[in-house]
Parts: C-alpha cells; structure tokens; sequence
C-alpha cells in the first residue's frame, strides 16, 4: 500500500495509463498506477487462443442491452496492458475528417482538437512504439512522418485477395502496424505465426509491457495489482478539487491521494468509477450537464471468407491482417448510408474460437465438417470491414442495479446502431462479397455483425454543457481529475483507436507536464 | 491437471453437472464435431464451470457470468433430454433446433445454444496442438501451452 501523497495516481495499467505513466515519471512526477487486474508478463503470454482468455475482462461484470451491443467481454482486458495486451496491433491515424464531424455534416460530435494538433503527438507516438507501413503506397493516410519500419512481408492470402480489389477498381496498401518487422530498438522482429492476440511475448508486437512498461518502472513508478478502484473522493474544503482514490485490494477498502488523477480504465469501467463518485452533496465528477456515459460508440464490423482453388494459407501472417483499403474513408456523406469504412485484409486465423473458421459456418457439422477444415485451412480468405458508429446521446454506459459481493456497483451499457450508420454497413458488406467473388472465391459467407472497440462516454469537448471533459481530458467540473484513454473520444471513425488514445495521452503527458 | 482426453481415461467426476447432463450434451456434441467426446468435450465442460471466473468457455466471450452458464448447460442438457426421449433420431432433432422449430424448447433459443456447444467443441477437439496437427496447420506456438485448456 502507498501511504505517500502522489504526484499522480493512474487509475488503469492499458496503453492511455501507462503511456501516461512513462511520460509523467520520466519528468520527475511520483506515479501510481492501480490496475484491476492481475501483474501480466511476457512469460504468461501462451500461445493458445484457450488459454488467451484468461486476458479478457471478468469482475466488475458489465452487463449489455441494444440492437448492437458493444461487446465488452471481447473487447476489453483486464490486468497489466490493459485491451492493449490482447490488441491486434492496427495502428491507423484517424483521418482529418473525423475531427470535425458535427460541423462537416451535423450529425454525431466535434473534436475540441484537430488532426494538425494531434499529429505531432501521432509521429512521437509512432518512433517510439514502432510501426510497420508504407506511407506512400497509403494513399489515403494523412500527413505525417513516414513509418519508422518498412511494412510486413505479404504472404498467399493476401495476394490472393488483393487481386478482388484490383479487378473491382480498388486500391491496397500494407496495413501500417504496431508488429517489428525489422528489429526495433531491442525487441525482435515478428514469426508471423498469428498469435498476436493471445498476447506476443517476443515483443515484436508493440504492447504496453515492452513499450511503456520498462519505461515506468525505470522512472520508478509504482504499480498496484489487483486494485479495483470503487470511487474518486472529492475534497472537504474544495469540492472542484479530487483528493483521493477509494479501492478494493486484498479484501480491505484502501484510499490513496494524488494532486492528480487519472481515469484510464478504458470507456465502460472509467465512466463506472465516476459515476460510482456521485455523493448526496454533488452529481458524479463530470455529469453537471448529464452527459457522463453518454455517446457511447463501437465500430460495427464483420468478416467476409471466401474459399479459394489457390492455396491461401491462412495461418501464416498476422490476425491483424496484412493490406488495407481506405478508397471510400472519406466517403462520408456518400449515397447508402453514413459514415466511413475501412478493409483490413488477409488475417491470419485459427480454425476455432469467436473469429475462427470453423466457428464461421455453424451449419457444417458432422462428417462434412473435418474435410472441410482441412480444405479451409489451404484455401481461405478473409477480410474485416470496420464501419463508423455515429455518437447517440442515448447510447449510454449507467449503473446497473446489481451489485458485487465486494460492494462495487456492476455497470450497463446500452448501445443501439444508428440506421444510417447500419445502412453503410449493409452496403459494405454486399461490397465485400463482391469483392471476394471477383478475386476467384468460388464460396463467399460472412460473419455477423460485431462490437469492435469501445469509444466514448466521457467525451472530450469546448462546452462544459455538452460534454465531460475539456480538451486536455480535465473533467469540466473539477481542477485536478483527468480522464484518458477512448472513453473521451466524441467521434469513432472507422480505424482502431489504439494510435488515436495513445496520441492523446501523449498530448495530455505534454500539457501535464507544462502544468505542474 | 489431466486433459481432457485423459479425464475421460480416467473416468473423472464431474463436480458441476450431473453424469446424465453430460452424456447427453456429449452425445450430441459428437454429432456437432465428431472426435469431440473422445477429445474431452465432458470433462472440458465440467472443469471450466468449476473453475468460476478463470472458466474458459466460449461463454466468458459473450458476457455470460458463471452462475448464467451452468444455468445454460443445465437447461440445454435439459431440453436435449426431452427431445431426444421422442421418437425423432438425432438428426431430426439437430435440424428442428437449429431452426428454432424443436417443440417444447425452453429457455435461450434452440440455435444459440448449439452454437455454443458446437464452438466449445470445436475448442476441446481443434483448438489444441494435437487439433491442428490433424488438420495439418504447424501450430508455432511461441510459448506452448503446458496443457490444452
């Protein structure tokens, strides 16, 4: 237990808490992170995708309603790196556009910052992570330093597949990725044996454990596991001001000050902590305006296979994928639908589990069904569109009724798909199937329709009135309780937000640090 | 801890579900991806309920809490025993459930919980080094799982 005041007490041990973490010990600050979840290293790291969900959240369990929900099993993790540990490593810019998406089309939620102060934190970010790419074969990317490793080597599937996007007038390019394909500054260079998502434990996958985590720990921040934080306590004296973190460790009821603190524990368990903070003196940090666990987004996404005569190998590469095509990303006002999309290209896959092949076609069964492992473990294809989810205030992350035996407050979210973000989706995906046909699948299916990353809930903005925090991430109704991570997001794109959070907090580790 | 395959050995206990539950869910997870009995799909089930929070199921990917999934189990065994006690085969019973059309069936709907179990046993059967040795995939593991599950 830390007796000690801290300079900062992180709340969350992913890619936003300890990208903040580094950054604010590194400069001389006296860090603390609590993390939910048990210490990960790279030794636990097994390759079975089994086993890999062991890495996927568990308590406090989050409970879901919608016509689209979110997803949060899959997509969230729990322990040391946080969703980061099990992160495919797609790592995407978010487009100019994106920025600026009330304005641009009066639908959704303006950023409070622009790409043009967010990039130079996108080009920091990417020399120290290491990303694999081709800025110029990226046609689509916007400006920035050039990718500090040259892409990936392409294997049969995604050759394969790329020749559907060619003969249908679309382009490709190597997916930029947060995977070595060369050494980098000491990590090794990646197998290509797709298991990035049961966790990389070589290092060539650019997870928090061999990127920020050796840098925490050398400017001697502290890490307490197993801490799963119940509530932010605001100040007698001052009710702006947070003096310190309630939480949950070993059976007893902890509290730890900070001069500042920082929720980064991913959208749904963030926006819990602050609501959990409300008193019958004062509203939750942030919901003056009733906007907290509002806006909150999951891209809609699904997988399109198809069978091939050629031999494909679909289990070399990586799960990420290999190619990209963002020809209609900035398409967003374009008949069908709304809002932008993306192909990510040539997974690497496993014949079972969520994403496997084998779970793709629940209506082979039998003797039918080894052969055609077999057959599809030579000859398959596929690829994942990623659609923009547009923010809706009703969309919404509150507490649910039930409570753990710990005493801590479950929470619920509710997100349902705008119909013109799931028309854009319907039409990529008859697009996709197009596609795969014209690159020689001679059978095409598809995959349902899937959460993939969690955004917003306390969303970042100018207006006190229309969102949580500003534009550094300070919650508007405190001096001293910042949040981080995806949970500020006001606008999804269709890319990964991994690079986009990171950025942020590298440009909130920036104006902490001018601040202090 | 055994495998699966060597709990069946064995003949382990189940501790969770009763031994008539889990013979009738293997049975037709046999139907579902033959080789699964063999490969544990019993024992595999058991274990993973036991365990509370560190199960390993498919259902830890769709949200469901542990006490939710024994209920699960529990009611598919449940409505499996029913169908099957009728004068329809296997298959007959197969196709009425994954069309939702199975008569009596309670609880989640007849399609959802056999793709569960068909992906739980896809797990205990390919999901392994011996699984993807038999479809011919190299495994590569960078660390190699000291057991299957």
């Amino acid at each position: 237990m830390v007796k000690e005041k801290q300079d900062v007490v992180i709340v969350g041990a992913g890619a936003a808490g300890l990208t903040l973490a580094a950054r604010l010990a590194e400069g001389g600050q006296s860090v603390t992170v609590l993390e939910a979840g048990p210490e990960r290293k790279l030794s636990d790291l097994v390759s079975s995708q089994i086993w890999a969900r062991k890495l996927k959240w568990a308590e406090p369990a989050v409970s879901e309603s919608g016509d689209h929900k979110i997803g949060h099993a899959v997509n969230a993790g729990r322990g040391t790196g946080g969703s980061a540990l099990h992160h495919y490593g797609v790592w995407l810019r978010m487009h100019e556009g994106d920025f600026s998406l009330y304005s641009d089309h009066n639908v959704g939620l303006d950023w409070p910052v622009s790409y043009e102060e967010l990039s130079p934190h996108y080009d920091q970010v990417q020399a120290e992570v290491g990303l694999s790419g081709d800025s110029v074969k990226e046609r689509w990317r916007p400006e920035g330093s050039p990718y500090p490793m040259p892409p990936l080597p392409l294997f049969a599937q995604s050759r394969v597949l790329a020749k559907g996007f060619e003969k249908t007038g679309r382009h490709t390019s190597p997916l930029p990725l947060a995977i070595n394909s060369e050494p980098y500054q000491g990590r090794r260079s990646c197998q290509y044996d797709g298991w990035c998502d049961a966790g990389c434990p070589i290092g060539a996958l650019g997870n928090p454990l061999v990127v920020w985590l050796p840098r925490a720990l050398a400017a001697g921040v502290r890490i307490e596991h197993n801490a799963t934080v119940s509530r932010v306590i605001r100040s007698g004296q001052n009710n702006q001001h947070i003096e310190s973190v309630e939480y949950l460790q070993d059976g007893e009821r902890k509290t730890i000050q900070a001069n500042r603190i920082i929720i980064a524990a991913f959208a749904v368990q963030s926006v819990r902590i602050l609501l959990s903070s409300a008193t019958q003196q004062h509203a939750a940090p942030g919901n003056h305006s009733d906007k907290l666990g509002r806006y909150l987004m999951t891209h809609p996404a699904a997988t399109v296979f198809g069978l091939f005569d050629e031999e494909t190998y679909p289990h070399q590469g990586v799960p990420a994928g290999q190619l990209l095509n963002h020809d209609d990303y900035d398409k967003k006002n374009a008949p069908g639908g709304f809002g932008s999309s993306q192909w990510m290209i040539g997974h690497a896959i496993k014949p079972h589990d969520l994403l496997g092949y084998g779970t793709s076609r629940p209506d082979i069964t039998g003797a039918e069904l080894e052969p055609w492992l077999k057959r599809a473990a030579r000859h398959l294809g596929n690829m994942t569109l990623v659609c923009e989810d547009i923010a809706l205030p009703d969309n919404r992350i509150t507490l649910s009724d039930k409570v753990g035996t710990d005493g801590i407050a479950y929470a619920h979210a509710h997100h349902d798909l705008d119909p013109a973000a799931a028309a854009r989706w319907t039409q990529r995906m008859s697009e996709g199937a197009d596609i795969m046909r014209a690159a020689g699948a001679s059978e095409v299916w598809s995959g349902p329709r899937i959460g993939m990353h969690i955004m917003g809930g306390a969303v970042m903005g100018n207006d006190p009135a229309q969102s949580v925090t500003d534009a550094n991430g300070r919650v508007h109704d405190t001096d001293n309780l910042y949040v981080a991570g995806p949970a500020l997001f006001p606008s999804s794109g269709a890319v990964n937000p991994t690079f986009t959070l990171t950025a942020l907090a590298s440009r909130q580790a920036d104006h902490l640090l001018a601040a202090k | 801890m055994l495998s699966p395959a060597e709990a069946v050995e064995l003949d382990f206990t189940p501790e969770v579900l009763t031994r008539d539950q889990l013979t009738t869910i293997e049975t037709v997870a046999e139907q579902l991806v033959p080789g699964s009995a063999d490969a544990g799909i019993a024992a595999y089930l058991d274990a993973q309920l036991r365990a509370g929070n560190d199960s390993l199921l498919i259902g830890k990917y769709l949200g469901v809490d542990i006490p939710a999934q024994i209920d699960f189990y529990e009611s598919l065994a449940s409505n499996l025993q029913k169908a099957l006690q009728t004068e329809q085969a296997i298959s007959e019973v197969l196709s009425a459930m994954w069309s939702d059309t199975q008569a009596n069936w309670e609880g989640p709907p007849a399609s959802y919980m056999l793709f569960v179990l068909r992906a739980d046993a896809l797990d205990v059967t390919y999901g392994t080094p011996g699984g993807f040795e038999n479809l011919g995939i190299p495994y590569m593991a960078h660390i190699m799982p000291e057991q299957p599950w």
